[in-house]
């Protein structure tokens, strides 16, 4: 389980995240939609101990991530947007690696290794540098070191871009059995379609504020309601004062406390 | 809207923190070590065994100019401690003064240590994919920051050791000294080299955690404190001096001066007095003993500090790096609204006879080397540095009135602007075809011949560095009151190396690109760049000694009637004729061969 619980986060005098109070349950996919730099990827880096909170709480499973930072990572299963595989060890040696960090005994790393080597089909490469893969090779080989542990929460950054039409299958399925196999799924997303064809709750975060949160369906509803033809319109309609580009888009008057939802 | 009331109430996330904490595995101070200490050999292993199937010649010669570079250091340091010892016969002089070039020596070493290791902390921690993935991970800070500095401490410290190494093993051989001291030089060396690496770490991690906005201020603020501190110690060396130079009073005077070196709370003072006890050591008679008593002391104070340093550097760690980390990254980027700037109107009015498209693509160039301050700050130190050596080279005219000592200076410092540009050209130049190979789908799809693009990379820096390269040389034969023949051979000498340098630099760069990398230093450091360093040197000795020798003979023998009688002038004078036509036909080819080397792989090349 993920809680946020009342969370800014400021750069400066910019309002990256303001007051994000947000429970995600076990067993639940989360889709965290927004456009660019509305605040999605300062929330992931507070959730995996990149980034503190400039105030409010984030726990994971009843880890404060701040306090407790090494014990929540043990539970998350974390995979950026751009994945980092060392280049000069093979993707075996490197989900080695990972296993040893997250205490896997021998026996059970190798099983666990064979397990997502076939999941991900990563046997004809898995031997082989990572310096060689391409980047769809990269984010299956850390999407396997990601799931070693199996972790109560798997957080992902954009997991689908870049990637063919095979993998994007791949990771749309895998998430879906995590979620029913009673994981925490957190990701974030660009795209309406993925969030509508996987997400059991969605979440639009729009210049730091979390415009919108519940089900697709609840979505759809409100779009009606809104006179909007479509999802897409809907987020648009929400998100229309996005600036492209910026990392994060609204700025605190001299004295303003975080924003409110 | 709100899930506010969907929040789980504290005794649920309390009961189910509960739950999960049996799952959390968290590993032991040691088995991460071990589990590091595994990594750092796979990953060793594994380039090794890449660089040995893939590039034997490389790693061969690397090795063999390696062990050349050491031989070579271990014959000169052996010579000049041998001409100490035949110098200095009296053994409290000789000992004094070879401990004054220690001191010297290991202090400068610490100060240039805690600066590189402090950098290199820095890029390993803050600036690291590496560590982001691991602060992610359930391993505790400090075993991150330890993996991140060691390796800092292995890349700050191996010069040191390559350069050190010599310097010590050859004193040992010049004073016979027991098996201890050989024994003693890798413990001495390696505590040695924590110390100004644990402090330069302490001071990085310090730096990002309290003034993660202002540290380049900070930094600058610092910097312009250790420079005045350096001129201080410049100008308490050479100001007042009461003996003539070169001579044995002056010699003594400056050894007096350097004395400040020896302060007793040095680490420097630790280390070279802990090896010259141990040079001393031996088991025959009491002051043997007590050398080697001494000598243990010294390492054991030593290891100790730097054992100590270590562990605050640890703990400093442990509640500085993540903080200080998400202090940094989350700083905000200010944007700045570039303009046309007047040096580009300046370098489109200069360039206008040329073609408008090489015209562009050589402003191109301009402002990337304006807007990277890397590369212009580099070149604005080391040639700011020469200037300031130049200027004050005028000293040297009234204190050794001998001019062909003075000619002699004038063509080394030919040499020394030579080998400056050669690095700017290998570290700058170089990559800028395996760059450019990144954008090659812009650059290809232009209507411009590909020959265009390299001729312009050629231009942009054979034009680039003629003029601070012609304005320092012409500084320094001014300032060393030369005769007009030199200035104007010199002025000739500096366009040939220009073009030269520019012409191997793009040429050898379009014949070997690393398309791959995106890192300039990593590309210069590479093979192709190692071979344009030692091209480039090669170059630059063969055209000074070519064009400047026989110069050098003529004014020898048109100085005076005696000179004149063994040395023909005019048979001289043909020889220096000689010598600028060979120095040309060198510079040209230096030009024109790389360049059409280049020009064919480019033409060729598929990115």
């Amino acid at each position: 389980m993920i809680e946020f619980c009342n969370v800014s986060r400021t750069y400066g005098r910019k309002l990256a995240v303001a007051g994000l109070d947000l429970t995600v349950r076990a067993g639940e996919l989360f889709a965290f939609l927004g456009p660019n730099g509305a605040g999605k990827t300062t929330s992931i880096k507070m959730l995996v101990g990149l980034l503190r909170p400039s105030s409010g709480q984030l726990r994971v499973c009843g880890f404060d991530v701040v306090k407790e930072s090494q014990q929540a990572n043990s539970l998350v299963g974390y995979i950026p947007d751009e994945p980092y595989l060392y280049d000069k060890l093979t993707g075996r040696e490197f989900l080695q690696f990972v296993a040893g960090m997250f205490g896997l005994a021998s026996r059970a790393a190798d099983e666990r290794l064979a397990r997502e080597i076939a999941r991900f089909d990563l046997t004809s490469f898995i031997d082989d540098l990572c310096e060689s893969y391409s980047h769809g090779m990269k984010q299956r080989v850390a999407l396997a070191g990601a799931l070693l542990h199996d972790p109560e929460v798997l957080v992902l950054d954009e997991p689908t871009v870049g990637l063919d039409p095979r993998s994007v299958r791949l990771i749309k399925d895998l998430l879906r059995a995590r979620a029913a196999a009673g994981a925490t799924v957190f990701m974030s997303t660009h795209s309406l379609a993925i969030a509508e064809e996987i997400a059991d709750r969605v979440g639009i975060v729009h210049q730091g504020h979390l415009r919108f949160v519940g089900t697709v369906d609840e979505l759809r509803r409100q779009s009606e309601r809104m006179g909007q033809a479509s999802l897409e319109q809907m987020f648009l309609e929400m998100t229309e004062t996005a600036e492209p580009g910026t990392a994060a888009s609204e700025e605190l008057p001299p004295s303003a406390g975080e924003g409110q939802l | 809207m709100s899930t506010a009331e969907e929040r789980p109430t504290t005794s649920e996330t309390t009961e189910l923190a509960a739950s999960v904490a049996p799952r959390v595995r968290l590993l032991s101070a040691p088995a991460e070590a071990a589990l590091f200490q595994q990594l750092r050999r796979n990953l060793l292993t594994n380039t090794l065994t890449q660089a040995l199937q893939r590039s034997r010649l490389r790693v061969s010669l690397a090795t063999i100019l390696t062990l050349f570079l050491w031989a070579g250091l271990l014959v000169l340091f052996y010579a000049g401690f041998d001409f100490l010892d035949d110098a200095i016969p009296e053994p409290a002089t000789h000992d004094e003064t070879v401990r004054v070039v220690y001191g010297v020596f290991f202090a400068s070493l610490t100060v240039m240590l805690v600066i590189s290791t402090a950098i290199i902390v820095y890029s390993g921690l803050y600036r690291s994919d590496e560590a982001t993935f691991l602060l992610t991970t359930p391993i505790r800070d400090e075993r991150v920051f330890l993996h991140k500095f060691q390796q800092g401490m292995l890349f700050s410290s191996w010069g040191f050791l390559l350069l050190g190494s010599p310097m010590l093993v050859a004193y040992g051989m010049v004073v016979d000294a027991p098996w201890f001291y050989y024994l003693s030089l890798l413990p001495f060396m390696a505590a040695f080299v924590y110390i100004p690496g644990s402090l330069g770490a302490i001071l990085c991690l310090l730096v990002v955690r309290y003034l993660p906005t202002n540290r380049v201020q900070a930094l600058t603020v610092g910097g312009i404190f250790c420079a005045i501190c350096a001129l201080w110690l410049i100008w308490t060396l050479i100001a007042n001096r009461s003996n003539e130079l070169l001579t044995p009073d002056w010699f003594l005077e400056m050894i007096g001066r350097l004395r400040s070196s020896e302060n007793r709370l040095l680490p420097s003072w630790w280390l070279s007095t802990g090896l010259l006890e141990a040079a001393r050591s031996g088991w025959d008679d009491e002051s043997e003993r007590t050398a080697l008593v001494e000598s243990v002391m010294f390492l054991a104070v030593t290891a100790s500090n730097a054992l100590v340093l270590h562990h605050i550097a640890v703990w400093t760690a442990g509640w500085t790096y993540r903080t200080g980390y998400g202090a940094l990254i989350s700083e905000h980027v200010t944007r700045r609204r570039y303009r046309v700037a007047w040096m580009d109107r300046a370098a489109d009015l200069i360039l206008r006879p040329l073609n408008p498209q090489l015209r562009l693509l050589i402003i191109k160039d301009l402002r990337l080397f304006r807007r990277d301050p890397v590369q212009w700050s580099q070149f604005l130190i080391f040639f700011g540095l020469l200037a300031l050596y130049f200027l004050n080279t005028r000293r040297l005219s009234y204190d050794v009135n001998y001019a062909s000592w003075v000619n002699m200076i004038s063509f080394l410092n030919l040499a020394v602007v030579g080998l400056i540009l050669s690095t700017f050209t290998t570290r700058f130049i170089f990559p800028m075809i395996s760059l450019e190979g990144r954008r090659f789908w812009i650059l290809g799809r232009l209507p411009v011949g590909r020959d265009m693009i390299l001729w312009s990379k050629f231009y942009f820096a054979a034009i680039g560095s003629l003029f601070p390269c012609t304005i320092l040389i012409v500084l320094s034969d001014l300032m060393l009151r030369v005769s007009p023949l030199i200035i104007w051979i010199h002025i000739l000498a500096c366009v040939l190396l220009c073009s030269g340098l520019s012409g191997i630099a793009v040429g050898l760069g379009a014949k070997m690109p690393d398309l791959r990398d995106d890192s300039p230093s990593r590309i210069a450091a590479g093979f192709g760049g190692t071979l344009n360093l030692v091209l480039s040197a090669a170059f630059i000795v063969s055209l000074v000694v070519i064009t400047t020798v026989p110069c050098h003979f003529y004014l020898l023998a048109t100085q005076d009637e005696a000179t004149s009688f063994h040395l023909d002038p005019a048979r001289q004078w043909n020889w220096l004729i000689l010598g600028l036509i060979g120095g040309c036909v060198l510079g040209a080819a230096a030009t024109a061969i790389p360049l059409a080397i280049g020009l064919r792989a480019f033409r060729r090349l598929e990115a």
